[in-house]
């Protein structure tokens, strides 16, 4: 029962109401007895006259009172139960939730690696919402209807055994014919699944290839393939239900036999004398009734099963370790050293080539340190390490000394401001998207920001100035005023040590104008770390590192750089001549 | 002359729209729900068996040995059969209601797919393959649950009440008649629970609360890096937690307002009974022949259990919802997006130049010109380039040469004909297009040149391969132009991608080009290449490109200045140099950022 506690996170006291859900669920299964044990009653009181007594008509009035009776308490006991189980499933997948958020922000950014962000979330808040639907149409339900089953077996056992024998021993043969089918059923859901996954892909291919499919004018031959692979998935469909439906069907028939079982029994029973007609006439009347809710649990069962495998993803998220470190030691320094760097994503992958290599590099502080190379040389790994987005393979990198790997990334953090290629802004009003840079800021600080990173221009032209609401992730922005925003944010933030991923190749010179005068604001007087596209806006860096398959190819200043006539001279030339074509 | 398609006259929705889905497999759809029904009268059998055994052992009682066992049996027999045949005709009535639903899916999503390729295809641009795909994928799917369960269900939970109530009314109409009044008691707490108006809200409300935190979660996973960059909590990060907390504080009560009309209605199904004894009692005060009176009495007491299997059944069903119906509304949102209308006599060109005369255009739902009366023509053998803020309507410009979408005023020609007078497969054999993004089919680099022209040679990809600067790294792939896109340890890069669509486009060597900022890359050496390719592709067609560097285009033919949708400037970059306009501005600003140097000491003298 504990690994039922970790299998759907449930704190203890979560685990705690559950249990108190099942118990009380179950008083209302039992509870719905008592009508039956009334009706019993009546049957006596009617039979009576046949042997010979009277009607008493008091006695039935007696026991009409006594079902009212037994009716509210049917209604007390379903009372109970919906509070317990509802009010304890939400309040749980509300703490389910919570923590789930918790956890993400805390996870290494290696989890989200190659990950789709918003697939897995929407993924994610779906396992916490089945969650929720497990506790409270799901676990009651199933331990209650057990619970209830075999008590209700066992009393009537005690009536009379060869009855119950006769009502319950079509259940295990009719349990019987669902595991032996178990693995028939598999192989075909297999088979359906791999069908729908290849429609999937099609699907997919000839949604996102469309522009090509028609502008080469592929139609016919793409569609078919689509059109073949969704046929079979639903051939694939029908198979699997039939079967699936066959056998369900059959079971459910077999299990049922009981009733025909039960009266034969029964009338046997009866005639050799062996069994009064009351008994008799209370096992006729429970067994139309006891079958509903076995066939309850063939349901929730498979159920409870199906959704455990599918908030696999959710556990394995909650049992991904997390990135600790000391969250007091103080920084006094900004020199950032890289020893013997050794780093790839994918740490089990031994086939994959390092994306770092056996870097060491110092960056000194209150200096300028561009990072260049072709695309794919490690450029931006390297300020994601220094970020701890992810911890090195080997070496190690050490920041005024301390090793960022003994530091909490959140500490760590505080030290640093960034900006990235990609913006993210979040549907709110301008203001709150730049105050995410530091809370604590005055509304004096966080206009005056805005001011340096030239977002004054775009932001006063909005319908509601600061306050504008910006839609999901910014759309209504462009990239150029994304950027300015980003750039704002980073410095209300203050860090003294700036990670820039220089990248602004694909805006008109307007927005390049205003973004490259907020750099300027931004660098200022700090330890600055660029990844740098084009090589002439580095070139009165205090330092270059020239980068090549993950390993130091050059370093030095602009000047020492061009005398060297290697990589980077090479790169620079190229570009110098690109920079100047037309068509 | 533009035709509407005849769906948009009376668009149907709601359940409405869901019948008329089902009605794709008409003859399954009806023998589901006959057979549906029949179960459901079949699920009654039992209960009378039951009730006729007992009429049996009343008369014989106590003399059970007279008991006529063939009877008996022949009754057991009976119960048994009710049950099976309850079953089988269910299960035949779900084949049948599946066999509908998944050729309905299927029929669904081939349409809709076809579909796809006749709407222009500006809207792919505009909804993302993402939509799209979510539609087909999960939506139409739904479209399942209905018809293969709720729809059978439903006409089952219709039946088996009209049954119930005349099995109740045709023993002894005065008992019958209390028991249909527990009914209609529990109905009308069901009607009071899912009626009032209070719940409606309420059901809105839970919609709301739960789409505001799954989009709360959304932006809150995406933005997980400026989440830890500077270091905000869950709980600083109010919206998220806003969300979780307010779905939670909303939905218990709302959950919780049920509590005494769901507990009332399981009450009452399950004692029925109640109301049956005390007319029982009062009958038996004037009855006169007992045994008729106590097999009826009896009668009443086995059959009113089975009023609650029903009654639970129509439950659930009725709170099964109207989710699906909200995916169908997206399906046929683009369902009724009208096709691209082809001409009825498609006309051909000899020649090439592109012309817009007095051109207008506005996407759908937005009320300002994305461009307005822009005229201009594009000569063959002569490069167009298209410069301006973004924003400003550059990319409609490129779009509206292949027809991506039809003009809203004015037009556009290609050697003087309109493009809507050619067939489409016409026109796109005529323009190339490279877009910025660039999609590659998970098959060969050979198969996937050769889509620019199905006929081409091997010897000719591998040359278009070649002008395009793409020979080099496909070398270096394991099976070179055999290697399979997507496969393990094949990573392209975006520059390289971009030379397979050129090589694509070289190997269609179609008349027109449209470029649309293809050429701006961030890493220097693919620059460089794709520049070289750029070169082969261009020569002797007719050009439009989209650029944002202005250096680039200095030496085309002429460039189009655009500004808020219209034509600002035009001419060769040295006049409009000397115009001394809005041209000269940008360039002016393009120069100021190419000098731009990031230093320490000059960023602190400006602050």
């Amino acid at each position: 029962m504990p690994k039922l506690q970790s299998m759907l996170l449930l704190t203890d006291k979560g685990y705690k109401d559950l249990k108190k859900a099942i118990f009380a669920c179950t008083l209302t299964n039992l509870s719905f007895m008592f009508p039956y044990m009334v009706t019993i009653q009546l049957f006596t009181e009617l039979i009576k006259p046949l042997m010979g007594g009277s009607l008493s008509f008091p006695r039935l009035w007696m026991l009409f009172a006594l079902g009212v009776l037994a009716a509210i308490l049917v209604f007390f006991a379903s009372k109970n139960d919906y509070q317990k189980t509802y009010v304890t499933s939400y309040m749980e997948a509300e703490n389910t939730r919570i923590s789930v958020a918790e956890k993400i922000r805390r996870l290494p950014m290696s989890f989200f690696n190659t990950k789709d962000l918003s697939e897995l979330t929407a993924n994610i808040m779906a396992d916490c919402s089945t969650t929720e639907h497990v506790l409270s149409h799901i676990l009651p339900q199933l331990f209650a209807n057990a619970i209830s089953i075999t008590l209700i077996c066992v009393m009537l056992s005690l009536f009379d055994w060869r009855m119950s024998l006769a009502v319950f021993i079509t259940l295990p043969l009719s349990v019987a014919v669902i595991f032996v089918s178990k693995r028939v059923q598999n192989k075909l859901s297999e088979k359906f699944v791999r069908a729908k996954l290849k429609a999937s892909d099609q699907v997919q291919e000839y949604l996102e290839g469309i522009k090509v499919i028609k502008a080469c004018g592929l139609d016919g031959e793409k569609f078919s393939a689509l059109d073949k692979a969704m046929h079979l998935m639903m051939k694939m469909a029908i198979r699997l239900e039939f079967v699936t439906g066959t056998f369900v069907t059959g079971s459910q028939a077999l299990l049922q036999a009981g009733v025909g079982l039960t009266v034969f029994v029964g009338a046997q029973l009866l005639t050799g004398g062996m069994i009064e007609l009351i008994p008799l006439l209370m096992f006729l009347l429970i067994v139309v009734r006891i079958y509903g809710p076995i066939l309850v649990e063939y349901t929730l069962l498979p159920e409870l099963f199906h959704h455990m495998v599918s908030t696999r993803r959710m556990r394995k998220l909650m049992s991904t370790p997390i990135m600790e470190g000391d969250t007091t030691v103080p920084l006094k320094s900004w020199d950032i050293t890289f020893e013997n760097v050794s780093f790839r994503y994918n740490e089990n992958d031994s086939d994959e080539t390092m994306v770092i290599n056996d870097l060491s590099v110092t960056f000194p502080a209150n200096a300028i340190t561009a990072l260049v190379g072709p695309s794919g040389c490690g450029k931006s790994t390297i300020s994601r390490l220094i970020a701890r987005f992810w911890d090195v393979n080997a070496g190690s990198i050490k920041i005024g000394g301390v090793d960022v790997r003994s530091m909490d990334p959140e500490h760590l953090m505080r030290y640093m401001a960034f900006v990235f290629q990609d913006v993210v802004l979040f549907n709110d009003t301008v203001y709150n998207n730049i105050r995410i840079g530091n809370m604590n800021a005055t509304e004096e600080q966080v206009l005056s920001a805005a001011k340096a990173a030239r977002c004054d221009e775009f932001v006063r032209g909005m319908p509601n100035g600061y306050q504008s609401m910006l839609g999901e992730n910014g759309h209504t922005l462009s990239g150029g005023e994304r950027q300015r925003i980003s750039i704002a944010r980073a410095l209300l933030k203050d860090a003294p040590i700036v990670l820039l991923d220089e990248a602004t190749a694909s805006l008109d010179p307007e927005n390049e104008v205003y973004i490259q005068q907020a750099i300027s604001q931004l660098i200022a007087n700090k330890t600055v770390i660029v990844i740098a596209h084009r090589l002439r806006t580095v070139a009165d860096a205090d330092q270059i590192i020239v980068l090549n398959q993950g390993s130091l190819a050059e370093q030095g200043t602009h000047d020492a750089l061009m005398q060297n006539e290697g990589l980077y001279r090479k790169l620079f030339d190229i570009q110098q001549e690109s920079m100047g074509w037309s068509v | 002359m533009k035709q509407r398609p005849q769906e948009q006259s009376a668009p149907k929705t709601g359940l409405a729209r869901l019948m008329e889905l089902a009605a794709t497999r008409k003859p399954l759809v009806i023998a589901s729900t006959l057979l549906a029904a029949l179960a459901a009268i079949a699920a009654f059998v039992p209960y009378i068996a039951i009730y006729l055994l007992v009429r049996d052992l009343l008369q014989v009682y106590p003399a059970f040995s007279t008991l006529d066992m063939q009877r008996t049996l022949s009754l057991g027999w009976l119960a048994f059969g009710g049950i099976l045949l309850n079953i089988i005709l269910y299960f035949a009535a779900l084949m049948c209601s599946h066999l509908a639903a998944f050729g309905t899916l299927y029929i669904l999503k081939v349409r809709f797919a076809s579909h796809l390729s006749k709407i222009p295809l500006g809207y792919h641009v505009l909804w993302g393959s993402g939509k799209l795909r979510k539609i087909m994928d999960e939506n139409i799917e739904k479209i399942e649950g209905f018809i293969a369960h709720q729809l059978p269900d439903i006409v089952a939970s219709l039946v088996a009440p009209i049954v119930m109530v005349v099995i109740l009314l045709s023993v002894d109409w005065r008992m019958g008649a209390v028991a249909i009044l527990g009914i209609v008691v529990a109905f009308a707490i069901q009607i009071k629970a899912y009626g009032n108006e209070g719940a409606k809200k309420m059901m809105d409300k839970y919609t709301v609360a739960m789409d505001d935190m799954n989009n709360a979660a959304v932006e809150y996973v995406r933005g997980i890096t400026v989440v830890k960059a500077f270091g905000q909590t869950v709980f600083s990060l109010r919206r998220m937690h806003d969300a979780i907390r307010s779905y939670t504080k909303m939905v218990i009560p709302y959950t919780l307002s049920w509590e005494n009309y769901m507990s009332a209605f399981m009450t009452i199904v399950n004692n029925i009974y109640l109301f049956v004894i005390p007319v029982g009692i009062l009958i038996g005060l004037g009855a006169t022949d007992y045994i008729t009176y106590a097999s009826t009495f009896l009668f009443y007491l086995i059959f009113v259990p089975s009023i609650a299997t029903t009654m639970l059944k129509i439950m659930y069903v009725t709170s099964g919802g109207m989710q699906i119906s909200g995916g169908v509304e997206k399906m046929d949102e683009i369902l009724h997006t009208p096709a691209l209308p082809q001409p009825s006599a498609p006309k051909r060109v000899t020649q090439h130049d592109v012309a817009f005369e007095n051109v207008s255009f506005a996407y759908q739902n937005q009320n300002h010109d994305a461009l307005s009366d822009v005229s201009f023509v594009a000569r063959e053998g002569q490069i167009t380039a298209i410069v301006g803020p973004s924003g400003g309507g550059k990319s409609t410009i490129a779009h509206l040469i292949p027809r991506f979408f039809d003009v809203t005023g004015g037009r556009v020609t290609v050697g003087g004909v309109d493009v809507r007078d050619m067939t489409s497969d016409y026109l796109m054999q005529k323009v190339s297009f490279v877009f910025q993004d660039v999609f590659l089919f998970k098959q060969t680099i050979m198969d996937n040149i050769r889509f620019g022209n199905q006929s081409a040679t091997d010897a000719q990809v591998i040359a278009a391969a070649k002008a395009a600067q793409c020979d080099d790294f496909i070398q270096k792939l394991p099976q070179q132009y055999h290697t399979v896109i997507g496969t393990e340890g094949v990573h392209l890069s975006g520059g390289e991608r971009q030379r397979i669509a050129i090589a694509r486009a070289i190997v269609k060597d179609a008349p027109i080009i449209v470029l649309d900022e293809a050429t701006a890359f961030s890493d220097p050496e693919n620059e460089y290449l794709i520049q070289r390719a750029f070169e082969k592709l261009m020569k002797g067609k007719t050009v439009i490109m989209i650029a944002h560097r202005l250096s680039t285009v200095r030496s085309a033919n002429q460039t189009l200045v655009i500004d808020q949708g219209r034509l600002v400037e035009q001419g060769t970059h040295e006049q409009l140099l000397a115009n001394g306009g809005r041209y000269s501005a940008l360039w002016q600003q393009y120069n100021q950022t190419l000098s731009w140097k990031m230093t320490r000491k000059e960023a602190s003298a400006n602050a």
